[in-house]
């Protein structure tokens, strides 16, 4: 292998990237297999307490995550509706703003009920 | 309204997938608001072929059931403007997809996207049959091998007897192959079925011819849909199949055995 090769294969090989990929995704499924798959009733749950204060529109609510080797973050974006006043006073202006206006973004790290563990963690 | 095509095959392991992820990839990168879905419910590839697999929340299934909204499950590329992704459930099997179901997310995502690409599983069960009954175009992934050709048959009847478009007496659903793993030293030295073999006996146009590549395999294994490695033969070819779906007249390339470099060029020219 020359030296150029070798300081090429180095860094991160494909190959490498696919195992760590499969560790990551695969210790996510193994520890899911157990249970029931709880996403859909934490986000039905999550909504209906919500519900109780404000009127959310359900497709407004963006639920994101990103499975890592040791943390994953589940972010729920919930976009409240703009006051009726506010609404009427800076019609043109507040229009972008509003769509930002996530108050209910609840973001955290998934040690415990929410995510599943690390890539470690076998079931 | 979006055109629906479905990538099909019936034998497992052709390609599909691959081309189903470079597809959808090259119609955004042509500007089409594309969606791809993936109908291989319980066995869930898609995801890791677009490297999208650590973010998936919701799936195909969760939108059918009502659990979650399309949009929630919906998965924007990171790197192509236009691209989408529909993973599916690993978790349930087949039997979750209703007809009435998926003609539902279907009809959802018309109203949105310009071409729905539809990953088909193997095989002329549920999962295969629902991902081609909508369509209107389908592209029959096929490697030049015996039991391969013969299962593109087998679902081209499919097509045209069990789709949509066949139960409706409607237009038929247009029919293209895709050659894939197409090796040219193999074809030379006769081991393996010419492309024109193959097309004497499916007897449908033909969209392209992968070559087999190294690329493919490196690609899955960043995740990286193999169209985007554009100095790949596979990618290359690719990227033309998708210019010859819109319409383009592109000629093959990646069909003969490529020479081996400028000093046998050279001798051949002056041969
Ligand atoms: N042109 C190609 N060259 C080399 N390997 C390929 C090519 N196309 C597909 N493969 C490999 O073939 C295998 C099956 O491909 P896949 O797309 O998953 O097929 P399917 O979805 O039809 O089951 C994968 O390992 C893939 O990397
Ligand atoms: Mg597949």
């Amino acid at each position: 292998m020359s030296i150029f090769n070798f300081f090429r294969a180095a860094p991160r090989a494909s190959a490498v990237q696919a195992k760590e990929r499969l560790q990551i995704v695969m210790a996510h499924e193994r520890a899911g297999r157990s249970g029931p798959d709880y996403l859909p009733m934490l986000q039905q749950e999550l909504l209906a307490v919500i519900a109780k204060y404000v009127n959310i529109d359900e497709n407004k609510v963006e639920v994101k995550l990103d499975r890592g080797g040791d943390c994953s973050t589940l972010e729920v974006n919930i976009e409240l509706p703009a006051r009726e006043q506010a609404k009427a006073a800076a019609a043109a202006k507040t229009a972008e703003k509003s769509a930002g206006n996530d108050v209910g973004a609840a973001k955290r790290p998934a040690g415990g009920a929410v995510g599943n563990g690390g890539a470690k963690k076998r079931i | 309204m979006s055109k629906i095509i479905v990538m099909t095959s019936g034998k497992g392991g052709v390609g599909k997938t691959t081309s189903s992820a470079a597809f959808a990839t090259g119609l955004a990168l042509r500007g089409f608001k594309t969606v791809v879905i993936d109908f291989d419910v319980g066995l869930r590839n898609l995801d890791l072929v677009m490297g999208c697999e650590r973010r998936v929340v919701f799936d195909f299934i969760n939108v059918i059931n009502g659990e979650a909204k399309l949009n929630q499950a919906l998965i924007k590329d990171k790197r192509i403007e236009n691209l989408y992704i529909l993973p599916t459930s690993q978790t349930r099997d087949k039997d979750a997809l209703t007809r009435e179901g998926v003609e539902k997310v279907l009809n959802e995502l018309s109203k949105d996207f310009d071409y729905i690409l539809c990953d088909s599983p193997a095989g002329i069960e549920r999962g295969a049959l629902m991902s081609l009954y909508f369509a209107d175009h389908a592209i029959i992934v096929t490697n030049p091998e015996v039991s391969s050709v013969r299962d593109s048959d087998r679902i081209l009847g499919v097509l045209n007897s069990r789709s949509r478009r066949a139960e409706q007496g409607l237009e038929p659903v247009t029919q293209q192959l895709l050659l894939t793993r197409y090796d040219p030293e193999r074809v030379e030295k006769g081991e393996m079925l010419k492309v024109d073999d193959v097309l004497e006996i499916l007897a449908i146009p033909l969209l392209g011819v992968i070559p087999e590549s190294q690329a493919v395999l490196r690609a899955s294994n960043v995740g990286m849909p193999v169209i985007l490695d554009e100095v790949s033969n596979a990618g290359l070819a690719y990227s033309d199949a998708v210019g010859r779906f819109l319409g383009e007249d592109i000629e093959h390339r990646f069909v003969t055995p490529q020479k081996k470099g400028l000093f046998s060029r050279l001798l051949r020219r002056s041969a």
